[in-house]
This record gives structure tokens, sequence and C-alpha cells, in this order.
């Protein structure tokens, strides 16, 4: 039976599904069962609910992991380069393409993935406490996205959440009339800066590099904010303070002095994928652990797929992760059209 | 039951916060920190972060959009 034939009954299925307990529970050391479906998507951003709404165009049974839903572009204030929309904020966007993805009967677990292993020809995953939560999938597509990466300064990590930040739409509002510094030089950086430039009374964009590199249309905006100066070719080497973070350290003078009067310190010098459900599958991932993906968004292990800031693209944006969920899910779609798979194993033993 | 949040009108995970708690017809107390001198002091006795949102169930802190801690504390 093919992914054609079988879309009636998966909508059967997920209606099933629906309506009863998903995810099998071990309660008293017992397994009723576990639930199987045709796609589990990892992940709650962007390229998993594109990929989830897809999926549920195709009629595959699909249930989605999200540790937390919307991802990273909640984080993002204004977005004006997603199609249809001159000016969205991020936390509307991921709700409307979520919106879209449930419209189709997607299964939404809000819930970490602790662990991935191959059983067969089908996919286990567990998630909830100690792992006891499973289910079994023909496929699997990883979403998993990227988590901020630390300056690893002295300081950073005894500061983080109390000076130290991660994200100005979220914490910028504690810095009003106050002094911050954003580090970095990405565009990203640039739309931070220009963000606690609605709160704080002066903003230092704190670059390692010769100039800063946003987009041209931030670049002017930076130029034209008189409360934010760019200093550049310079790195931060410690955040220093008592019970709040009173200065940075400087390894290139500044104005006379390697040392920096602040208020709070947000680090924006971008990335690092999480891609460790993916390795423990058998995933190739690149030199900055990224997923290696096709033009399919397939990965070098059959039925594994990845989408979004994950996977080994260049130019990460959500236009372009919702772009590779869909892609991700046709992989999927393609790839159960093309052979029978039977999740053999349906217990925890096996 | 008692359920403060912590929370900032821009913080978007605050909003999530917020839904979730709505959608569970969760009654609690929105406390806006970032104009809130006083709710600031709490949330920072209660958690030293100065980071939201941070959510008071029954005297349990929860730091960020923590949905299984807080479907915990909660009991849902």
């Amino acid at each position: 039976m093919t992914a054609n034939d079988s879309a009636a009954s998966s909508e059967k299925e997920q209606k099933e599904a629906d309506s009863s307990p998903v995810i099998s529970s071990a309660k008293d050391g017992a397994i009723a069962g576990i639930a199987q479906y045709d796609v589990a998507i990892i992940g709650g951003g962007v390229a998993g609910y594109s990929a989830g709404m897809y999926a549920g165009r195709f009629g595959l049974k699909t249930i989605l992991f999200a540790e937390k839903i919307g991802g990273t572009i909640m984080l993002t204030d204004e977005i004006a380069n997603y199609p249809g929309f001159s000016m969205i904020s991020g936390y509307d966007l991921a709700e409307k393409i979520r919106q879209h993805a449930l419209e189709y009967g997607l299964k939404e677990v809000p819930a970490r993935v602790a662990a991935v292993e191959r059983k067969g020809s089908c996919f286990r995953l567990r998630s909830g406490k100690d792992g006891k939560d499973m289910v079994q999938a023909k496929t699997v597509i990883m979403a998993t996205g990227t988590e901020w990466r630390k300056l690893d300064v002295p300081g950073e990590e005894k500061f983080t959440g109390r000076g130290v930040h991660y994200c100005a739409l979220c914490d910028g509002a504690f810095y009003r009339d106050k002094t911050v510094a954003i580090i970095g030089g990405s565009d990203s950086a640039a739309k931070e800066a220009l963000l606690l430039a609605q709160f704080a009374k002066k903003v230092y964009i704190i670059y390692r590099g010769e100039k800063i590199r946003p987009e041209p249309i931030n670049e002017r905006k930076v130029e034209a904010q008189e409360n934010i100066t760019v200093i550049n070719n310079t790195h931060v080497t410690a955040i220093q303070g008592e019970s709040k973070v009173m200065h940075v350290d400087l390894d290139t003078p500044y104005e006379g002095s390697d040392s920096l009067a602040l208020d709070g310190v947000f680090v924006a010098i971008g990335h690092i994928a999480l891609s460790d459900l993916a390795k423990q599958v058998g995933v190739t991932l690149n030199g900055k652990g990224e997923i290696g993906i096709d033009r399919q968004a397939r990965t070098n292990v059959p039925g594994v797929f990845a989408a979004g800031d994950v996977a080994d693209t260049n130019f990460k944006q959500a236009i372009t992760g919702a772009a590779e969920g869909v892609t991700a899910a046709y992989g999927a779609y393609t790839y159960l059209n093309e052979q029978d798979i039977i999740c053999a194993c349906n217990d925890e033993d096996c | 039951m008692s359920v403060k949040v912590f929370s900032t009108q821009s913080c978007p995970w605050c909003h999530r916060v917020k839904d979730f708690l709505r959608e569970h017809k969760v009654d609690f107390e929105d406390l806006d920190v970032g104009r809130d001198e006083k709710a600031r002091n709490e949330m920072l006795e209660k958690s030293g972060q100065m980071g939201v949102p941070v959510l008071d169930i029954n005297g349990t802190i929860i730091i960020g959009f923590d949905q299984e801690a807080i479907t915990e504390a909660l009991g849902l």
C-alpha cells in the first residue's frame, strides 16, 4: 500500500489518535502498545510546523514534538522579509504557521524528545519523564533549530539572567534609561541594538571584526540612531561586577580605557545547531554541527530528513526554514510512497 | 491556587505562557516588571533573575516557559 492509498486510512487513524492517548506511557511498568506515525517532526519552529502542515496535506499521520512552541522566530520583534507580510511580529507569524498546521490534524506534543533510535525500518522517539513516553514513526524530520552561542568569557555564566542576556525582545525592558552593549556584528546583532535603543539611553555594539555586517537597510538604521555607538575591532574579555554587571573588559582600549561601564550585556554572536538527536541515528553533520541535506531535505540516513536552522544551508531565514520544512514533508511523502514500511516492533522490549 | 506571571509587554515567551494558562482556564496575576518596580523587586527576590517570564505557582518558581514544569506545578 502506498502513501496515496493510505491517505484515507491515515486521516481516520489521525482522528482516532486525537480522541485517545497518543503516547503510550509506562504505568506500573506496563506498555499497552506504542503509537505509530508516518512522520515524527522534532521541533516547534517555523520549519517544524511548515513540515507538519504539508505532511497533513499529504494525508500522512503526523506528530510534532515542540519543547518550545514557536521556536526562535518568536524572539524577533518585527519581521519584514516574509513574503505576504510587509510587517509582522515573530510571535504572530509563528502562531499563524502553527494554526495552519493544526488545521490539517497535526498532533502536537509540547515536550522535549530525549532520544531517537532506529528500530527495524522505523524510529522510536522517547520523551517525558525518564523517557517513558514513546512513539514510533516511519520517518523523522529534524527541525531542532539552534541555541545561542555563548561568549565564553569570565563572568558570563555568573551574570546570565542578571545582567547578561541573549534576547533583547525578552529582557530589554529592564534597561530603560540604562547603558547596555550588544556583542556581535551580524544583522541580528544590529536588530537587537535597534530594539534596545528604544529602551536604553545608550547602546554600544561591540564587534570583533573591522565593520559590522547587517543588511544594508538595518545598517542605515543603526547609523541614524543617535544613541547607538559601534566599537569595532574589539573583543570583550570579561564581564565584571558584584551583585550585578558593572563593566566589561576590552582587549583594545576605547576612548583611552580598557574597561567600559555598562548595566547590561546582550550577546548576539550566532547560534549552535541542536543536532544531537540526529547524531544518535547516524546522521552526518558538517564542521559546524549542522545536518547535511540534499534538495529533497534528505539526510544520509534513509527516512530521516532535516529542515530549518539545524540544516547546513547558508541563508537561515523564516522563509527558507518554511520552504525546507515543506520540502522535508515532500521528501517523507515520496519516501513512504516508494516502499511499504512496517514497524514490526510494537512493544518496549524489542 | 495562586499563580503569578512576571512578564514584560514585549516578551514573546510571556505571551505564550499567558496563552497557555488561559487555554487551561488557570486564573493568574499578570505583573509587568518592565514598568512595575515593586513587582520587579519581588521577582528578583524570588528568582534571582532579571529575565522573563518567571512564574510563581503556589511558591514554586519557574524560570522561562518550561511547559513541562508548569504543567506539573499546576497538576494538569
